[in-house]
């Protein structure tokens, strides 16, 4: 091969960019109708956002004017195009009470970035440990090994992180004192809003491991993953567990396959059959689970926030809900939705370069 | 070639055991019975041994001591629960066997309600095909496109706060429903394709008849375990909600709000008790589900794991 073959290997797109047009298309029906759900969701809910902004003691004059300005008082069809209008722009106004004055918008760009750096530990832990439990698992099966990972496994899946986490606390930092009960950093130290990078400020992550790096600041980054550890242990067991499964059952099916026994009886060695034949096949239902169970991991992260007192946005929907703040309920759920959705949109994708025969 | 398969076909048939001897041979999926039977067995008698009233209320002001280890431990208190008492001084024993009562209750109406109503959209979609598909999936596919529990937590918001647990079962029911749907719907299609299904229409069988006995029964295998496994995640998101204080109301004793009172009350003062044995209970009961649903899924033809993940 050429320099210049090789160099078109290069640009040449993995995925055929048709491909991914067409499924960005398909997004677009899928997102209206959560849009709409979320907005019937909240004109069903019981309450009366007037009360929520002004009190009870507010009187009904007061009221009315308020309802007036949110525009309650226009037909349902026209609340409704207004609705999508502002969803497609990303503004939902104004918190009502949670973080009363501040937008909604700004609310989650200061949320989001703290549950995503937990998800994504999280994650990280589930495929960096997960993958390679579930192909030792599958390869050696039957094996004490094998029975040890499946029983631990299935025992991740059922431990709920609402006790895991508790417990977690209660030794390490109640009785041992060796990790943070609650938290993101130590109370003594504070961080910019911006750090600069060639004499140029530019702002900063949200997420609080990196930007203790990029700030260069030693100790705020230890006391930072001193915080980190024990939530994300949480998530990242949970995840572990139910990647090595899948792991598992699919590497069971492959290395059955008539090809790999090919693979074999052509002289190749075991390693490089199960690396080269195995682990690609066995990986393309596993890529699918990943996706699915990302949504499962963004509940996790909610309750593993509420249980650390984390102050993302799983606090913050929670906090939202019992304080009948609709703006706030309505930009964190839609923001969540769209998240589950790009994230299965991305592993589409993966899907198909790992695939290639979906593409069709 | 053709004999050959076909014998390799017929013995196959032959020597593969039904269902439920292959389910049984299954050591784990034995345990996991064994464990839900215990537990509906703790949950019977907790409900007929136990005032749900008394234990609801608050012990304060009684002789009994509030937040009492457990009994066995260390030197005797005036009183011995076997789990110590909360911080209402209500005895966590008699509360944790309740919450078998409650969680294997409100989970069966949960995933009961969710696979029937699944189950019936997910045929009827499959058999009538076009724009009935069209609408009952798509529908479907927005519900399935919010991480479950968010999509849980923002729909109770719809149901009043008097409800209690029915309000999680409610929502709950609308995040399930949709998973029945798709797996009913898959395995429909694929029974559709059976000859005998034309047969039976040709020969004159109404649309009922030919969903609900010729339909129904053969999409059955998938179902069952889609249920049993998502018990145990009924469960577990049943307490969660509970947890996050939009499920059972307060002074219920269900696994999922006792939790939440040891996470509050007991954390920093190191009283792990009150958290250590509503969770434990919620655990166990899970893993036997997800053990028994692993063991059917085994038991099963291989080929069905594509229709059930």
């Amino acid at each position: 091969m050429n320099w210049t073959q090789s160099l078109f290997r290069l640009v040449e797109p993995v995925v055929p960019p048709r491909f991914v047009i067409k499924r960005l298309l398909l997004l677009i029906p899928v997102l209206f109708g959560v849009a709409s759900v979320v907005f019937a969701i909240l004109h069903l809910a019981p309450g009366d956002p007037a009360i929520v902004i002004a009190g009870q003691r507010a009187s009904a004059e007061q009221l009315e004017q308020i309802r007036v300005e949110l525009g309650l008082r226009r037909p349902l069809w026209e609340q409704y195009l207004s609705f999508l209008w502002d969803a497609a722009r990303f503004d939902f106004g104004q918190s009502y009470s949670i973080s009363r004055g501040n937008s909604v918008r700004s609310v989650i760009s200061d949320r989001l970035p703290i549950t995503l750096e937990l998800a994504i530990y999280g994650q990280a832990a589930g495929i960096l440990l997960g993958l390679p439990l579930g192909i030792i698992s599958a390869v050696k099966q039957d094996s004490l090994t094998d029975h040890v990972t499946r029983i631990g496994a299935l025992t991740g899946i059922s431990v709920p992180i609402f006790w895991s986490g508790p417990l977690l606390i209660l030794l390490f930092s109640t009785y041992l004192d060796v990790f943070p009960t609650s938290g993101r950093i130590k109370s003594t130290l504070f961080l910019p809003d911006t750090w600069t990078l060639l004499g140029r400020e530019l702002p900063l992550t949200g997420m609080i491991t990196v930007d203790t790096i990029l700030l260069g600041n030693t100790e705020a980054f230890l006391s930072a993953a001193h915080h980190l550890f024990l939530p994300a242990v949480v998530i990242g067991v949970y995840s572990t567990a139910l990647i090595s499964r899948m792991m598992r059952s699919s590497m069971l099916e492959v290395i059955r396959q008539d090809y790999i026994r090919t693979a074999r009886a052509k002289g190749q060695g075991a390693k490089i059959t199960l690396m080269k034949h195995g682990f690609r096949n066995a990986l393309i239902p596993v890529v699918t689970v990943i996706g699915i169970q990302f949504g499962t991991l963004l509940g996790g992260a909610v309750l593993t926030e509420t249980v650390f007192g984390i102050n993302g946005m799983g606090l913050t929907i929670v906090d939202a809900i019992s304080a009948s703040d609709y703006p706030v309920v309505q930009g964190t759920v839609l923001t969540f939705a769209l998240l589950f959705t790009l994230v299965n949109l991305f592993v589409d994708i993966t899907y198909s370069y790992l695939d290639p025969r979906i593409q069709q | 070639m053709s004999t050959d398969t076909e014998t390799r076909g017929t013995l196959g048939r032959l020597r593969a055991s039904p269902f439920l001897a292959d389910l049984l041979t299954n050591r784990l999926a034995v345990v996991g019975l064994t464990i839900i039977l215990s537990m509906a067995a703790v949950a019977i008698y907790a409900r007929v041994t136990y005032d749900l009233g008394a234990l609801a209320s608050s012990q304060l002001g009684t002789e009994i001591a509030d937040r009492a280890p457990p009994g066995w431990l260390g030197p005797a208190p005036a009183n011995q629960q076997l789990f110590g008492t909360d911080a209402a001084a209500r005895d966590i024993y008699k509360r944790s066997l309740y919450g078998a009562w409650l969680a294997l209750k409100f989970g069966t109406i949960t995933v009961g309600t969710s696979t029937t109503v699944g189950v019936g959209l997910g045929i009827i979609a499959a058999y009538y095909g076009d724009v009935t598909d069209n609408v009952i999936m798509r529908t479907m596919d927005v519900l399935l496109a919010f991480p479950p529990l968010l999509l849980a937590l923002a729909l109770v918001a719809i149901f009043p706060r008097e409800l209690g647990l029915w309000r999680a079962v409610a929502a709950l029911v609308l995040v399930y429903t949709p998973r029945f749907a798709r797996v009913v719907r898959g395995a429909a299609l694929k029974v559709l394709e059976d000859e005998y299904v034309d047969a039976t229409v040709a020969l004159g069988a109404t649309d009922p008849r030919v969903l609900v006995r010729h339909i129904l029964p053969n999409t059955l295998a998938p179902i069952t375990v889609q249920s049993t496994l998502n018990f145990g995640l009924a469960i577990i998101d049943l307490a969660a909600l509970s947890f996050l204080g939009f499920g059972a109301q307060a002074g219920s004793p269900s696994w999922g709000l006792m939790l939440s009172r040891g996470v509050e009350n007991g954390l920093l003062t190191g009283e792990w008790w009150l958290s250590f044995f509503p969770g434990l209970f919620l655990a166990i009961t899970v893993l036997g589900f997800n053990l028994l649903g692993d063991g059917m899924r085994d038991a099963l033809d291989p080929r069905m794991r594509d229709a059930i993940d």
